[in-house]
């Protein structure tokens, strides 16, 4: 096992992938010389050339459309939007297009694309470099959505991502890119899509969450422990599919539930993970499903005190555990 | 024939008698390939009016028609090999044809059968065919021409010998896909064909409420490719346009984009009322004067190569070739109401098993 941070992760899964199968290529702004913003492919380029670290004009929809027709031709394209907020001219190809070509065509095509690209909060982004995506793709179906938060998870989800028949967006809380350290297992090393990670048991309530907010889910659950609360967190990891097995058996154990996201409340994640519970469990519950997510505003201000204001913290997190300890 | 980009004039074969305007034999194309051709356009004619007529007897629910743009598709699809990718638009049924699609599976394309390839799930706008390289299109316009720059860019990757043509209207040209996609493309010398069907009208809207540029072959310019325009009604001046772009494409010489001046005498679609917006007389002056399937026998009746009996003969056989293919789009059957859940992904997410339990016992299955 070797300890990385999560950008290293990232860097890794793609220069393994890059290695094993030659199909695989990158595309994206600046991910040439400059070796993406975050350096993340910095070498990538004098390595594996031109032709397969494609540093493309700065047209997000050419990046993703593009990427379509090559994945449809039997390529695997790792198309990157540099930042997340910039991905809205792209909607159209990832929802209309990529999301779509396996259905319109009754399996006569596919679409193996990865689209990855960096999102959230807590960096002095502001309106434009910190908005969480989610949402609005997570209603796709023919989509698949990633959203990791550890470097082992970062690594073997983007492994799998890539070797998936199916597009999958990747979500990378820019964040946890050098803040977040942990051990990877060595090797060829995937984890399913689809599938959450109980980063925590507990009995008293469950917490479900995914990203950063699990960072810091796990430091409330730790200081609530030494008060004799025990906090299950589930980190969804993969929000679509999501896994509704993992929810339920934690809700059934625990009976509680909150729902943690740094993207808006109002038809986020947590919408349907309060549907779900509401649908097959609400007779275990005792007491009514806890949101705490960011507020109903455009985006994250780029004040320390409005980053603050907007993004849920450890802090406020075991204020809300332990409201519903109490409860 | 010298192949000239950005021509102020549309590039032609043929006059519209049929006389031709050029030497021949630069073309390289035989008697038999002539008629050949001449097959082509008249079935391609004729599936489409078959088409429509399953749209008026309420068979159908929707017809896109090619009628008058028959040689812009034919020509151009005819320089296309077996390997080679076909992304087609909102009408492109006759290059389908022409790259593999049989007439029975376009018939039950229109009519939501299981034959269609896409098995019910798409206007008929052409169903794709995977093993041809055909795409299915989407309605969303433009969102095929970066995808088919995509498709060229790994065709290029993998040093294939194969190309892709992209097709789309003029109204396309408006769309941020076709800027983007024709950058690209050039940038990186992808082995592509964007083949623009300029029939004048997006839906209502003229040209030149599209664009102030006097041609959309001359667009390419600024992406420094190369633009031709060419009579869109002479398919053998499309083909030695198309052919031309398709020998430059796949030796390696890059993309370019082909602009085929034509007209389309249907309306937008079955759902329009073209009576709305076309001035008087315009319609009938390209029917009677320029119609490419008309200009086309001219010009086999002035090489002494057909007469009324072959004619005849032909609409015989093109008739009754495509009766047998609607019977057999008639005789597949109709999806079944389970099979709606199929292919969202490789395989069915744990949701999609739920909720296939739940629609079998709504449905009653």
């Amino acid at each position: 096992m070797a300890v990385k941070t999560v950008l290293e992760s990232v860097r890794d899964a793609l220069h393994s992938e890059m290695e094993r199968d030659p199909s695989v290529f990158l595309m994206g702004e600046d991910i040439g010389p400059r070796g993406n913003v975050f350096r993340i492919t910095a070498g990538f380029l004098d390595e594996f050339g031109r032709d397969r670290v494609v540093d493309t004009p700065l047209a997000e929809a050419s990046i993703v459309g593009i990427a379509v027709g090559a994945a449809m031709a039997g390529m695997r394209p790792v198309a990157e939007i540099q930042f997340a907020d910039f991905i809205y001219p792209a909607y159209n190809q990832i929802v209309g297009e990529a999301a779509k070509i396996r259905y319109r065509s009754a399996g006569g095509n596919s679409c193996p694309l990865v689209v990855r690209t960096p999102y959230g909060g807590g960096v002095r982004g502001a309106l434009s470099h910190s908005v969480s995506v989610e949402a609005l793709f997570y209603h796709v179906p023919g989509l698949k959505v990633c959203a990791p938060s550890t470097p082992a998870d970062t690594q073997g989800l983007l492994t799998s991502a890539i070797r998936d028949d199916d597009p999958v967006l990747f979500l990378e809380h820019k964040r946890t890119y050098r803040l977040i350290k942990g051990e990877v297992p060595a090797g060829d090393y995937t984890v399913p899509i689809g599938k959450a990670d109980v980063a925590r048991t507990g009995k008293d309530v469950s917490v479900i969450t995914y990203g950063l907010m699990r960072h810091f889910a796990m430091e409330a659950a730790e200081q609530l422990a030494g008060q004799g609360i025990e906090t299950e967190v589930i980190d969804l990891r993969s929000i679509r599919p999501m896994d509704r097995e993992t929810i339920l058996n934690s809700i059934g154990k625990t009976r509680k539930a909150l729902i943690v996201h740094e993207d808006q409340k109002f038809g986020g994640i947590g919408a349907e993970v309060s549907a779900i519970i509401a649908e097959e469990a609400l007779f275990e519950l005792d007491a009514p499903v806890k949101r705490l997510c960011g507020p109903d505003v455009p985006a994250m201000g780029y004040a320390k005190e409005y980053e603050e204001a907007f993004m849920p913290s450890p802090a406020r997190i075991a204020d809300a555990i332990k409201a519903l300890a109490d409860f | 024939m010298e192949i000239k980009p950005f021509t102020g004039q549309p590039i032609s074969v043929l006059a519209y008698d049929g006389s031709p305007v050029t030497n021949l034999d630069s073309l390289g194309i035989s008697k038999d390939e002539y008629l050949s051709i001449y097959r082509w356009l008249v079935l391609a004619r004729a599936v489409d009016d078959r088409g429509y007529i399953l749209v008026r007897q309420g068979r159908a629910g929707f017809y896109a028609q090619i009628a008058g743009q028959e040689a812009s598709q034919i020509g151009s699809a005819l320089p296309l090999t077996k390997d080679d990718w076909l992304y087609g638009d909102h009408r492109s049924q006759g290059s389908m044809l022409v790259k593999g699609l049989r007439a029975a599976e376009w018939f039950a394309h229109v009519l939501g059968r299981s034959l269609d390839p896409s098995q019910g799930r798409l206007m008929p706008h052409g169903p794709g065919r995977n093993d041809l390289h055909i795409v299915p299109p989407s309605s969303t316009v433009g969102n095929q021409i970066t995808e088919a720059v995509g498709t060229a860019m790994a065709q290029r990757i993998k040093k294939r010998k194969e190309i892709t043509i992209v097709y789309f209207g003029d109204g396309a040209t408006s769309e941020g896909d076709f800027h983007v996609g024709m950058n690209f493309a050039a940038v990186y010398g992808s082995p592509c064909i964007f083949f623009c069907q300029n029939n004048q009208y997006a839906i209502s809207v003229r040209l030149q409420e599209q664009t102030h540029t006097k041609t959309i072959a001359e667009k390419a310019k600024a992406y420094g490719m190369d633009g031709f325009l060419v009579d869109g009604n002479d398919v053998l001046a499309v083909y030695a346009v198309s052919k031309h772009c398709a020998d430059k494409a796949r030796s390696g010489n890059g993309p370019s984009l082909i602009e085929a001046y034509t007209y389309r005498y249907g309306p937008h679609s079955s759902a329009d009322d073209d009576t709305r917006y076309r001035p008087k007389g315009e319609l009938e002056m390209w029917r009677n004067e320029r119609d490419p399937v008309v200009r086309f026998r001219r010009f086999l009746e002035k090489q002494k190569l057909w007469n009324d009996d072959k004619e005849q003969k032909l609409l015989a056989e093109v008739k009754a070739e495509l009766a047998v293919a609607l019977e057999e789009a008639e005789k597949s059957p109709v999806p079944e109401p389970m099979t709606v859940l199929d292919h969202t992904y490789e395989k069915l997410t744990p949701h999609l098993e739920w909720e296939r339990k739940e629609l079998a016992a709504e449905l009653g299955v």
